[in-house]
């Protein structure tokens, strides 16, 4: 799909080309990222996952700035009880970790262009998801019961925090199972439906890693 | 769709898909997903917010001068912040905390990166859009939100919010301290919304920039505005994030009584405050990790548009492209580990300060690269002194003066003296401020006719350049004297501080507000000639009025919905390929490859 306008040999400079810095280096093919312009599926995965794993930078840093905080807060003064976390968390975590399990699945499936599976396992994945929710939940009911509130103690305030900011994002993974739901379901509106999945899976895989990161920071710095 | 031309001077491009144009005027001109048209709206979103900043900072101007004196209109708008029009101390401070926020997030931030970047990142790399256009949209519709936030605090019960841009607890954290409803709520909402909205944008320009460049265009062959883009963007994608954690666990102290920031034994009016051990102190290495690299993404952009105007308008290469990328990318790094030398004040260990002292001056090294390599692009240029080499000029000048100051404010042991002066408030206007803003005058001066077809009254652009680049000096240059005697910042009035009465504090004020009235009348030049030339302008068609190389002088102006109308121009050379011995004319566009640049037996011409 190339046109040209002035005939297609580039001849090398006579002289000094370019700026300084690319003295002696000729034009190049394929020099700038987009060798194949047109946005065809291989390319938008590309760029989709690439705007994911930036996402991911600025959400590492999110939990960053929370993990350092919790540090601090926790070698500054002598007010800080600590407590074990519920056992609910670690149903959880197992139900998050099939959750990646079933959105493989459903990549496989997308591979076999086998399209009612991708959907059957996107719908398992979402739900599994809702129940890491809900568990997330009875962990905060579990909490309440033993009396631990928000603002009672440091320590408590950065569990409920993590938690809730960790199923937050979660919750965000749902809500985008939800779309790529739609995405296969029509696919005469949406043509492009492998780059979001794409995409989506590698973020819930990131959610999985941020909740190990984070069940061992509430488990292991007391 | 209509056909687009594509300029002659694109020797060869590749076919790519054409988006259709919007129909309707909602998805046309306001929920558009046109990086342009975003481009826009977050320009004119920074012109209001500039306005409504400098009236503020002209009630503080008069405030100090005038403490005592009844303003019968303030009277009227502030029935509680000014009574009978006599401004209270109270209100001086609402309206600086206001003044500081709103130009910092509202105007430094969004109009170099989401305005600029956001109309030409794109086009000069050759692409039809953004890498997500839907997502920014959504950006600059967080943003608008986020104001609207902020600006609701000026009408809720207690008024503005007092703490300052930084927001320091335990007065922001706790509700007694400032007697206030909810304004520092809203405040702090505003914070996270626009937190939120940049860091999807920054997303957005880092994709874009990495993914969607034309072939043959290289990273070291970008302009140096899409380098300083791109290297903000990651600076946000990074410091954003932090500024936002830090405003849940100020939200937090304030309405769920947790205790992460407000010190235990805390007595506010003769009340205990019931928290405990919370550390003041952790708020300043949030705010300030996020805060210092917040300065160089107001900057950063601002130097981008200086090289690559002066190289324009001296039509010469940039001198040492290369070294300029590499200071970009310095400066970024660095950015991020001096956030100390805000704290030099807060008890730290002198270990630690001299650790932060020392890094700090290691920012004066990409600095001067930058700054030499500008006077080097400069040296035997055949400089056209048109506005926006004028105001590119400007920008080093006020570049240079204010990053001097930041010399003397890096080390800790002057620093204890000048800390919370007027020192720092001279040295922060001129580099962050001024500076900033002389790059955003560059760029709409520069750009204008690409933007809307038509050009800017020059004359006026140049009476306006003189009374502000004198303006601006006349300002802040008083101020590192005031700062020297030392004279406190966020002192709403000197009455009865007899060593600045003596000092000549009162008569430099006196100056300064002068000094501040002529320099904000003057913006209504720019105002004026701003909206006059959009609509009747002398019209300016041709593509490339000031004979610059870069991509977007190559599209009709105003550029078409696809920027280049479904053809990605194929790039050849770098960007500032002025003055090439032997060729044709003074300057090679990007997309010229090297036979329509030399002629030569094949070029047929």
């Amino acid at each position: 799909m190339t046109t040209t306008l002035t005939p297609t040999e580039t001849q090398p400079a006579p002289t000094a080309n370019g700026n300084g810095s690319f003295i002696g280096r000729p034009p190049q093919d394929g020099g700038g990222r987009r060798r194949d312009p047109v946005p065809n599926p291989g390319a938008l995965i590309q760029r989709y996952k690439l705007g994911v794993w930036v996402g991911v930078g600025g959400i590492v840093m999110f939990f960053a700035a929370l993990t350092s905080a919790m540090v601090v807060r926790s070698g500054l003064s002598n007010d800080w009880q600590s407590f074990g976390v519920p056992r609910v968390l670690f149903l959880s975590t197992a139900v998050l970790l099939i959750s990646s399990f079933t959105l493989e699945s459903a990549r496989r499936r997308m591979a076999a262009a086998d399209w009612s599976g991708v959907r059957a396992w996107v719908n398992a994945t979402a739900a599994l998801g809702l129940v890491f929710l809900g568990c997330q939940l009875l962990g905060w009911r579990a909490l309440y019961d033993r009396g631990i509130f928000l603002a009672s103690n440091p320590a408590n305030s950065f569990y409920y925090l993590l938690t809730a900011g960790h199923g937050l994002h979660l919750l965000g993974g749902v809500l985008s199972l939800g779309y790529v739901w739609l995405r296969v379901r029509a696919p005469l509106r949406w043509p492009t439906r492998e780059p979001v999945i794409e995409a989506v899976a590698l973020y819930w895989h990131f959610m999985d890693v941020l909740w190990i990161y984070i069940l061992g920071l509430l488990v292991f710095w007391r | 769709m209509t056909e687009v031309e594509l300029s002659p001077e694109v020797s060869e491009y590749t076919e790519v898909h054409r988006h259709p144009e919007p129909k309707s005027f909602l998805s046309k001109w306001i929920f558009s997903v046109d990086h342009k048209v975003i481009g826009i709206q977050y320009l004119l979103l920074a012109v209001v917010a500039a306005f409504v900043g400098m009236g503020l900072s002209l009630l503080v101007r008069l405030r100090l001068v005038w403490p005592d004196k009844p303003f019968a209109i303030l009277g009227d708008l502030f029935p509680v912040g000014a009574p009978d029009g006599v401004m209270t101390p109270e209100f001086y401070l609402a309206m600086l905390t206001m003044h500081g926020t709103i130009m910092v997030f509202m105007v430094l931030t969004t109009a170099p990166q989401g305005g600029f970047g956001n109309y030409f990142l794109p086009i000069q790399i050759g692409a039809a859009d953004m890498a997500f256009p839907r997502l920014n949209m959504l950006s600059f519709w967080t943003t608008f939100v986020s104001f609207c936030f902020l600006l609701a605090a000026f009408f809720v019960e207690g008024g503005a919010p007092m703490t300052g841009w930084t927001g320091y607890p335990p007065l922001s954290a706790v509700p007694e301290a400032t007697v206030q409803g909810i304004g520092q709520d809203l405040w702090i909402t505003s914070i996270a919304f626009f937190c939120i909205a940049s860091l999807l944008g920054a997303l957005n320009f880092i994709v874009t920039t990495l993914d969607l460049r034309a072939k043959g265009l290289t990273m070291m062959r970008l302009p140096l505005t899409v380098w300083t883009w791109f290297v903000t963007a990651i600076l946000g994608l990074l410091a954003f994030g932090v500024l936002l954690a830090a405003g849940v666990l100020l939200l937090m102290d304030r309405n769920l009584g947790t205790s992460f920031f407000v010190p235990g034994g805390l007595v506010v009016s003769d009340k205990a405050i019931d928290h405990s051990g919370g550390s003041p102190i952790l708020w300043q290495h949030l705010f300030w990790f996020f805060g210092h690299p917040e300065v160089y993404i107001a900057i950063l952009p601002g130097m981008g548009v200086t090289s690559h105007l002066l190289a324009t308008f001296a039509r010469k290469q940039v001198y040492g492209y290369k070294a300029m990328v590499y200071a970009v990318a310095a400066i970024g790094v660095l950015g991020f580990v001096v956030w100390g030398h805000h704290m030099f004040v807060s008890g730290m260990s002198p270990y630690s300060a001299f650790v932060f002292s020392v890094l700090t001056m290691c920012i004066g090294v990409p600095s001067a690269i930058k700054t030499f390599n500008w006077i080097g692009t400069l040296w035997g240029g055949r400089i056209r002194f048109a506005a926006p080499m004028l105001y590119s000029i400007g920008f080093v000048s006020l570049f240079v003066s204010g990053g001097l100051s930041g010399i003397f404010l890096g080390q800790p042991t002057i620093d204890l003296y000048f800390h919370d002066t007027y020192f720092v408030v001279a040295h922060f206007h001129l580099i962050m401020g001024v500076a900033a803003i002389f790059g955003m005058f560059a760029g709409v001066t520069f750009w204008f006719p690409k933007m809307f077809g038509r050009a800017m009254d020059e004359g006026l652009n140049k009476v306006h350049f003189w009374c502000t680049f004198l303006g601006v000096y006349a300002i802040f240059g008083p101020m590192h004297y005031l700062g020297m005697l030392p004279h406190p910042r966020r002192y709403a009035e000197i009455t009865g501080v007899d060593y600045l009465q003596t000092g000549g504090a009162e008569g430099l004020h006196y100056f300064i507000t002068i000094a501040a009235m002529f320099t904000i009348t003057a913006q209504f030049i720019f105002l004026f000639n701003f909206i006059k030339s959009i609509f009747a302008g002398k019209p300016c068609r041709e593509a490339n009025p000031w004979e610059a190389t870069t991509l977007e002088w190559t599209i009709p102006s105003p550029p078409p919905h696809d920027n280049f109308g479904g053809k990605v121009p194929h790039v050849y050379r770098g960007s500032y390929d002025f003055s090439l011995t032997g060729a044709k004319r003074d300057f090679a566009m990007q997309c010229n490859n090297d036979e329509s640049v030399y002629g030569g037996a094949a070029a047929g011409d």
